[in-house]
């Protein structure tokens, strides 16, 4: 009888963790990248479709150090986004759809990573800082979309962290000062880089490179929401 | 046979445990990257200079190799303060370091002898 019920509840432990949708490996969600080994990658000029003008180039700051952590080779930004402006090339919109072939030529890469800001804003009376933004890895020889996440980030500047007695208190000063002097969209965007490379395939720098495809990958699109206590 | 359940279960807690360590330390590029854009004057260039000279001079990365793009934008806000010499240096280490870098470096250094 115990064997039984041990039996029955080891079985309701291994099915209660069937009932969300069956984890796919990295291998199988981007399979062309493990297939092309890319090296290299170029980062495109963000395409902002937000309100906010200046989200382009902050934004474009802050993608080659998750790139590069994560194991590949990040095509220089600042020397990049200066030969690309001189070659009219600052709109990633007019190139998304076409041949990246001429790209390959200058700089050399094997993939260019396209993203859209679709929002970067403040939303007013609940000092929240949200960003929405869609990242799309292309290869430049096949122009074939190889990894594409979309991230949805609310980072929440009003939030006490909690804590209780003398080092809450503390903890709160510190909390309420990172918020009204760094808080910066970019900070949240960093975040939301974070979420999204996390499941990058490990570039050919990385110890992990081919090795991490048994994996699970993430979904595709994430929200997450945050307060001052995310560091 | 306790102490083989034991064992397992000290390797399933320690595998779980690896913390992957960073490749690369990058100083104070991400504070220093934004105020070059936000600012762009002498100070904030001075700033970025002095960032990318520390990730250069001391690497605590498992690599001990500088991250890719360092020496090339090094080299391009070099020439930007009109620091030709040294500019040109720092394009030649980045492919040195990284030669994937190479086509592009060679097509900026042909612009810059236009």
């Amino acid at each position: 009888m115990k064997k039984l019920l041990l039996v029955i509840s080891a079985l309701g432990i291994l099915l209660s963790g069937c009932t969300t949708t069956a984890p796919v490996s990295k291998f199988s969600a981007y399979r062309g990248l493990y297939e092309a080994r890319p090296v290299s990658v170029l980062i495109m000029p963000p395409i902002n479709r937000s309100t906010n003008v200046e989200a382009k180039e902050y934004f474009h700051s802050t993608l080659n150090v998750p790139i590069a952590n994560a194991g590949y080779y990040v095509i220089p930004p600042f020397l990049s986004m200066e030969i690309l402006k001189r070659e009219s090339a600052f709109d990633s919109e007019l190139f998304f759809d076409v041949p990246l072939t001429k790209f390959g030529e200058v700089f050399g890469a094997d993939l260019a990573l396209f993203t859209v800001i679709h929002k970067w804003d403040k939303t007013g009376l609940l000092s929240q800082v949200y960003v929405e933004i869609e990242y799309i890895l292309k290869s430049i020889a096949t122009n074939e979309i190889l990894y594409t996440r979309k991230g949805n980030i609310t980072y929440d500047t009003s939030v006490s962290t909690g804590a209780s007695g003398v080092f809450g208190a503390l903890a709160d000063i510190a909390a309420s000062a990172i918020n009204t002097a760094a808080t910066k969209y970019v900070d949240v965007a960093r975040i939301c880089n974070a979420y999204t490379f996390k499941d990058l395939p490990a570039g050919k720098y990385s110890p992990v490179y081919l090795t991490d495809s048994t994996q699970v990958a993430g979904p595709k699109e994430f929200t997450v929401r945050l307060n001052s206590q995310y560091k | 046979m306790k102490n083989l359940f034991a064992l397992l279960f000290f390797i399933l807690l320690f595998s779980s445990c690896t913390v992957q360590q960073p490749l690369y330390s990058w100083s104070k590029y991400e504070q220093a990257s934004y105020n070059y854009l936000k600012n762009s004057d002498a100070n904030s260039a001075q700033f970025l200079i002095e960032t990318y000279q520390k990730i250069i001079d001391k690497q605590e990365g498992t690599r001990k190799i500088v991250p890719p793009g360092v020496y090339a934008d090094y080299g391009f806000i070099l020439l930007q303060s009109d620091k030709e010499e040294e500019g040109k240096t720092m394009l030649l280490k980045e492919v040195e370091t990284y030669p994937e870098s190479k086509v592009f470096i060679t097509n900026v250094l042909k612009i810059l002898e236009q």
